[in-house]
């Protein structure tokens, strides 16, 4: 590799490289007049030619070994590539060794004139002239073509050119007055749009060779563009770098092609026609992409029937899902593990005991519903619970980069009051798209002191951000470079961070200015058009309306998704930042996605439907390997088994033993905007800023979105866990606390296991207990026993 | 967010290979995500001893020509504020103060020309953001630490030592929330995270039972959670990975608590002469502990004589005399650190690496002829001695000392002009570069990347980094 760059970067090689079409000549010329010379004095036995020959041999052999030499620099340097590459360099240096040994078998022979050493060099100097021609053509075809010399020929069927007799630019024309072209008049076009690249531009911009690295013969490489840039901007002939050049005066130097025939004004028209109609390039044409793009537009399908009692939509879906599968429905979870459930996933906290207790004895048929309904009313602890997952997402936090030199914006006021009062979902977007000042921090980014790289200016920040939370869509690698991901451009990601800019934004190439200024469009243009004249304010409002709109499929889609994967431990799409990923049901979530916006995006109702459902309720399904979840061959059977996250544990832990953060420390007053004075005697972990505990636990720093995290423990977690000074404090304040009420071992046992597991011990874990504590409970014993109770995998997991 | 699938299911198939492999007696290549060829390792561990803060080159380990203080100076005519000492090296001077590292540098390698990044106008913590992940900050996604890195290609050395260790960085000072942004294995997953030690000298507490718990009831305590754990009814739910990596890792940690090695993190053990040698404050105490950990089989060190604004490294006045006592704090230590690795044997195949955000220099700020934003107030005529120093950021032409580990001995690689602006004029070395020397040796090749968002994120930025194959022996 070192050897290649050398090459290519030293001006000197670079030089010597494109001499080769110069010194090529050489050897050519000499070779063959030296074989004519040959022919010409093989029957005379006179010396006339002799010292000629010796001196064009010599001339001959050194000019092919620089030949070779030159060539092999130039080939470096240039993009060639491919057979006719590989059958030119190895003849050329066979050429070269055949002339080499030519003149020195010549040079023998001149010394002892013999007939045997006369014949090895005629030999020799016929076979590097079969060389040199043969290196020649095949250094020809890769200059002008290989069918340049061919496509002369009047026998050369003109019918291959144009490669659709039946093509009528005319009628395409016509036709598209009225704005629409039919499937097939697109695929025709298309065709013939490949056939004038196939026969004027690959010999230059092919597999073969791929002059200022552009290739035009796969969708994507076309749409990349080359060197200088994207050769085309879809709807706008106009501006597309290809048909400026294919209308330059035959001369300039930046003319296409730059030799050979021009295309015809037919031709050109046909492209212009192409790129204005958006350069359509059907999927089903000879090569698709090879990336599953998701459908945008929403779709509701029909509920599936049946007559098992089944009432709730996601049951009907997953009953027919489950059908398909071959999966039948096990009984649903009884009272206790369903109230830990949506305990801790509505609200973050464990179920009281006595809580558990009234739950069971209950007897109402809603009774389920009706706990759903009134966790779901509980503003506050809802809020504070669900503040995570969003804080995470926007990553919104108390402390963190950027904020020491006021290149960052909470936005926890807004964040919060939303969650708390149930903002709809669409309007919770556009607060965020088109902020106020309360929600500025989220397309505000964050933004370090100095320069930043170009794809991390905040606007960039914003497109990518948006993308990723609210479209479930990868722009990152796309704000660098087309992407390799997706049929993502590097001009889409650009257009899309212009509308966040107030001056039109240069196009930056792996860091590097590209000499093209950014458009101004949605990622998804479908949606709308964005007016470039208006200020970023009113381009962002068109944004916020466009994104927020019922015909946006994928924002729906993918919110539901989310909500979906937080209770269920899995997406019906995953990774959940992927919406063009298959989903395990289509139906399920392209329905739950419109019910959702039929029902003014209420996300406290989407997450009703989904507890309330049988499918919630199903028994947890464990996974032996983190890797299962999003393996190809998923198929749904249930929650998915998860570890209570940084905050649940530490809010379980303030709960049940003793506060992990007092009050004091909230970086938030909830209560700020309430006119009673209620005082928690503990902060829930969301409120406070992060620290080796929470992150520990798998609280992310909020650098960057973040929308998932790990339940896999490690080393260094539990090290914390094992001595950190945090949880150790917690357990020695609440073994004391436990001593002041209680005195003997088995109240203590007992009101642990209620408070921590909501269940009484069974009789063997009263036995190991009681042999810990003996009968005169000791401070450090309860320590020890509590830190054992909440590290059982019963009290760290939701199951 | 980011699965770990990808890795996790490569190691479990690669150890598995790597196994085959060794038993067929057959060389493998299978050891890293890459397609290059294996690279034989010099070395299996680490230590960094980061100089945060912004040492300056001219006052320490690259002296120019000496101008004392007198009053009325002229700012532009001083390039170093100290006499030059000889070191071991023939015609390699160290500024005064660094003697004793001087003496050992027989031992290894001073590069001369490090160019750190022009990131505009200087805030320490992008800079070192930088130079300890190889990426310019603000990232798409979490950029890992290169301790986190080697952590995660070459897991721990001893199972129960942390593979990544950081000792000395305190993350309640100024800048805290940029420091905490790079000390991470970002992506990579908390399993290949730093495990801290602010304190060197309190550096036991985190690998022994909680203050106050005797061994004996620790292992009590254990022992009763495995009996509850049996006894729980929440077995009948099967196995699940979250249940299964939870219980291994208190396992895991149970055994470091309980090792021997765990003696390594106690710094009363060792031998009071020898104490006394590495005793300048925490830095010194820091690189003890780094030694002590280094023989118990320690992957990664980092030891920072700490960040904190404007203190240590971060002269933005007094440089002379302050930066006489930020010597103090490293000479002995240092030279203390080779010589006992050395004797023990353990330098042979230990990477250490002395080295800086950037240097300082008494005018220009930023690099020159890329100058950025002042932010150090320098009079033209110095008349007062806390003018007297290197007080603002530059970033052309800064110091690193490399040893051990397969780096040549004995050796000056690069050079500064030696008239201002005295910046790199030979052999300019950048982090990509600094970065890959630093895998080569340890057997990382340059292409190892890990797949983030289905997209390769490479060790150093597109795999380009090569390594400056000159600087090994």
């Amino acid at each position: 590799m070192t050897e290649v760059s050398l090459l290519t970067s030293f001006w000197l090689w670079q030089f010597l490289g494109r001499l080769h079409p110069l010194v090529v000549h050489f050897p050519i010329g000499l070779l063959v007049i030296a074989l004519i010379l040959e022919f010409y004095s093989s029957n005379k036995k006179d010396q006339d030619f002799r010292s000629g020959k010796y001196l064009i041999l010599l001339i001959g052999a050194l000019s092919a070994i620089s030949a070779s030499v030159f060539g092999l620099l130039l080939k470096d340097q240039d993009d060639y590539a491919g057979n006719t590459l590989d059958f030119h360099q190895w003849s050329g240096i066979a050429t070269a060794l055949l002339s080499v040994g030519t003149f020195y078998f010549f040079h023998l022979s001149k010394k002892n004139n013999t007939t045997k050493l006369s014949t090895v060099y005629r030999t020799l100097l016929f076979f590097a002239v079969v060389g040199v021609t043969l290196a020649g053509h095949y250094g020809s075809s890769l200059t002008h073509g290989p069918d340049y010399l061919t496509e002369v020929l009047p026998w050369t069927s003109e019918s291959d050119i144009s490669g659709n007799p039946e093509f009528n630019l005319a009628s395409l024309t016509t036709d598209s007055s009225n704005g629409k072209l039919n499937p097939s008049q697109i695929a025709g076009l298309n065709l013939e749009v490949r056939s004038i690249f196939a026969h004027n531009c690959f010999k230059c911009h092919g597999e073969e060779k791929t002059k200022g690295q552009l290739r035009l013969d796969r969708r994507e490489l076309v749409m990349r563009g080359g060197k200088s840039g994207e050769v085309i901007d879809p709807g706008h002939p106009e501006n597309s770098e290809m048909i400026r050049r294919l209308l330059l005066p035959r001369g300039d130097k930046e003319s296409m092609p730059p030799k050979g025939k021009t295309l015809s004004r037919q031709e050109i028209s046909t492209l212009e026609l192409w790129i204005k109609l958006g350069a359509p390039w059907p999927a089903n044409s000879n090569e698709k992409s090879i990336y599953r793009v998701a459908e945008l537009a929403p779709r509701k399908p029909t509920i599936p029937r049946d007559d098992s009692g089944l009432t709730n939509p996601i049951d009907l879906f997953v009953n027919s899902y489950f059908e398909g599968k071959n999966v039948s429905w096990p009984s649903v979870v009884d009272d206790k593990v369903f109230i830990r459930r949506v305990f801790l996933d509505i609200i973050g906290l464990l179920p009281p005991p006595e809580k558990i207790d009234d739950f069971v004895a209950d007897n109402s048929p809603s009774k389920r519903e009706l706990l759903v309904k009134e966790l779901l009313d509980r503003k506050d602890d809802y809020a504070q619970h669900w503040l995570s997952f969003w804080n995470d997402a926007l990553r919104n936090d108390y402390s963190g980069t950027g904020y020491i030199t006021g290149g960052r914006f909470a936005i926890t006021d807004w964040l919060y009051e939303s969650l708390k009062s149930n903002k709809p979902y669409d309007l919770f977007v556009k607060e965020l798209v088109n902020p106020d000042k309360k929600s500025v921090g989220f397309i505000r980014g964050i933004q370090w002191r100095g320069t930043v790289n170009a794809s991390q200016r905040v606007e960039m920040q914003a497109a990518q951000n948006i993308s990723q939370v609210f479209l479930g869509l990868n722009l990152k690698c796309a704000s660098c470079h087309d992407s390799f991901i997706s049929d993502l451009k590097l001009s889409d990601a650009y257009a899309f961070a212009n509308i966040f800019s107030d001056t039109t934004l240069e196009i930056n190439r792996c860091d590097k200015p590209i000499g093209k200024m950014a458009g101004t469009r949605v990622i998804f243009s479908e949606l709308g058009k964005i007016d470039s004249s208006l200020s970023v304010d009113g381009k962002l409002k068109q944004l916020a309306e466009y994104l927020a709109a019922p015909k946006n499929g994928r924002l729906y889609r993918t919110i539901v998704n989310r909500i979906w994967a937080q209770l269920m431990g899995r997406g019906i799409v995953e990774p959940v930042d992927m919406m063009d990923n298959e989903p395990w049901s289509q139906d399920l979530l392209d329905w739950l996605a419109s019910d959702f916006v039929e029902n003014k995006s209420d996300l406290k109702q989407l997450i009703f439907l989904i507890a309330t459902s049988k499918t919630y309720q199903l028994p947890s399904v464990g996974i032996k390997n983190e890797n299962d979840i999003v393996s190809s061959g998923y198929t749904f059977k249930g929650m998915h088994r998860r570890r209570l996250s940084a905050e649940q544990f530490a809010d379980a832990i303030s709960t049940v033993i003793d506060p992990v953060y007092p009050d004091t420390i909230r970086q938030y007053d909830p209560f700020k905007n309430s006119d009673s004075s209620i005082s928690l005697h503990y902060a829930r972990a969301s409120l406070v800023k992060n620290d080796i505990f929470l992150t520990a636990l798998g609280r992310p720093n909020r650098e960057n979105v973040s929308t998932s995290r790990s339940s896999q423990a490690n080393l260094l977690q539990a090290l914390e866990l094992t001595n950190g000074l945090k949880f150790n404090a917690v357990l020695e304040s609440g073994s004391k606390k436990l001593l002041q009420h209680y005195s003997a071992s088995d109240q203590i046992i007992n009101e642990l296991y209620k408070m921590c597991l909501g269940r009484p011990p069974e009789e063997a874990e009263l036995k190991s207990a009681i042999e810990k504590l003996g009968t005169v409970p000791k401070e450090e014993d309860i320590q020890d026993l509590i830190w054992a109770i909440l590290l059982l995998p019963e009290f760290q997991l939701i199951y | 967010m980011n699965k770990n699938w990808n890795r996790r299911e490569f190691l479990q198939k690669t150890s598995a290979a790597t196994l085959a492999a060794m038993v067929a007696g057959m060389p493998t290549s299978l050891l890293s995500s890459c397609t290059s060829p294996k690279i034989k390792a010099k070395a299996d561990t680490v230590i960094l001893l980061w100089m945060a803060g912004g040492m300056a080159h001219t006052d320490t380990f690259d002296p120019k020509k000496y101008t004392p203080y007198e009053k009325g100076m002229q700012s532009n005519s001083v390039l170093s504020t100290f006499k030059s000492v000889p070191t071991a090296l023939d015609g390699i001077h160290f500024s005064e103060g660094l003697q004793s590292i001087g003496n050992v540098l027989n031992e290894g390698t001073i590069i001369r020309s490090y160019v750190a990044a022009d990131l505009g106008h200087i805030l320490h913590s992008r800079h070192q953001y930088h130079w300890h992940t190889c990426y310019e900050p603000p990232q798409t996604v979490a950029a890992p630490h290169i301790g986190s890195w080697i952590a995660s290609q070459l897991g721990p050395k001893n199972p129960v030592i942390p593979a990544f260790i950081d000792i000395g960085q305190r993350f309640t000072v100024g800048e805290a929330e940029e420091l905490k942004a790079f000390h991470t294995a970002g992506f990579l997953g908390n399993e290949y995270g730093p495990f801290f030690i602010p304190d060197p000298s309190a550096g036991l507490d985190s690998v022994k039972p909680p203050v106050g718990m005797s061994y004996q009831r620790f292992e009590k305590r254990n022992q009763l959670y495995k009996e509850l754990i049996g006894k729980s009814p929440i077995g009948e739910y099967g196995s699940d990975y979250q249940k299964e990596s939870l219980q291994r890792s208190m396992e895991q940690a149970y055994m470091l608590l309980k090792s021997p090695e765990s003696k390594a993190f106690d710094l009363s053990l060792e031998p009071r002469e020898n104490y006394d040698r590495y005793n300048t404050g925490r830095f010194g105490l820091g690189c003890l502990l780094a030694k002590r950990l280094t023989e118990q089989g320690a992957r990664f060190i980092s030891v920072t004589t700490e960040y904190e604004p404007f203190k240590g490294w971060d002269t933005h006045e007094n440089g002379n005399s302050r930066l006489t006592e930020m010597k103090r704090q490293i000479d002995s230590p240092i030279a203390q650190l080779i010589k006992d690795l050395k004797q023990t044997g353990h330098l042979d195949r230990t990477i250490i690496i002395l080295a800086s955000e950037f240097s300082r220099d008494m005018m220009t700020e930023g690099r020159p002829g890329a100058k950025v934003q002042e932010q150090v107030s320098q009079p033209d005529i110095i008349n007062d001695i806390k003018h007297y120093g290197m007080h603002r950021h530059f970033t052309d032409g800064c110091s690193i000392l490399m040893f051990g580990g397969g780096i040549k001995k004995g050796y000056a690689y690069g050079k500064t002009a030696d008239e201002r602006p005295c910046k790199s004029i030979e052999k300019p070395i950048k982090i990509a570069q600094l970065h890959q020397t630093i895998y080569h040796a340890l057997g990382i090749p340059a292409d190892t990347h890990y797949e983030i968002e289905k997209r390769p994120f490479y060790t150093t930025p597109d795999g380009n980094g090569k390594a400056e194959m000159e600087l090994f022996a």
